[in-house]
């Protein structure tokens, strides 16, 4: 509980101010808290709406850029494609796996952890610098 | 809400950069005959592959709808494509 909260609550318990005036303190106080989040770019969790993507490259001495931007509502559209994939295909993709040394079981992937996996892509931020390329992925 | 117009523009060496703007909407009704042909030969590939016809239509659809505000920016040296779709 934060202080100005507190002081209010206080109030209302030595009876200073009535409990309507208390729930109109304490709306103006989340009014005013909310709008120096919105100001200062603080983001709430889950709000990040694309899945940014910028590579920089010197490439025999030209530069080269890569900037993407993904909406993740299409990569979550594209998560519930996966739940189409027929049995037979991810059968075979599995066997191409293992026989490559990967193995991994697609059928036990499940749309709804993979949304969650999507939906958890709000907080990373992958970095990576080399003497000729810098990429950066991230959410905003 | 499904994507309105799908902006292109390709920078080259040499020249004026060339710049398009696709409407979506009118151009889906200009291809919809094909766009027919198209979700005959989708329906016929998930009864053959015994997929649901109605999850894979949602399932397109959504994935149409969700293609606004993608953006794809290439440079190299001083070529550039860029697409945007709004």
């Amino acid at each position: 509980m934060n202080e100005q909260r507190k002081d209010i609550l206080d109030m209302l318990a030595e009876g200073k101010i009535t409990a309507e005036e208390a729930e109109q303190l304490i709306t103006a106080l989340e009014r005013d808290q909310s709008l120096v989040a919105t100001n200062s770019g603080i983001r709430p969790k889950g709000k990040a709406k694309y899945l940014r993507l910028e590579i920089d490259t010197i490439d025999g001495g030209e530069p080269g850029r890569v900037n993407a931007r993904v909406p993740l509502q299409l990569l979550r559209a594209g998560v519930r494609l996966t739940a189409l994939i027929p049995p037979q295909a991810l059968a075979k993709a599995n066997a191409e796996l293992t026989r490559s040394g990967v193995p991994f079981d697609l059928t036990q992937l499940k749309p709804a952890e993979l949304e969650d996996l999507v939906d958890q892509l709000d907080e990373v931020t992958f970095e990576m610098d080399q003497p000729d390329a810098k990429i950066r992925i991230y959410c905003e | 809400m499904i994507p309105q117009l799908l902006t292109m523009r390709v920078a080259r060496p040499a020249g004026r950069p060339i710049r398009i703007w696709v409407p979506v909407l009118p151009v889906m009704l200009v291809l919809s005959p094909l766009l027919i042909l198209a979700a005959l030969a989708v329906t016929i590939a998930c009864l053959v592959y015994r997929v649901s016809v109605l999850r894979v239509f949602g399932a397109g659809w959504r994935l149409f709808c969700a293609l606004p505000g993608t953006r794809l920016d290439l440079r190299e040296g001083r070529t550039a494509l860029l697409v945007s779709i709004r």
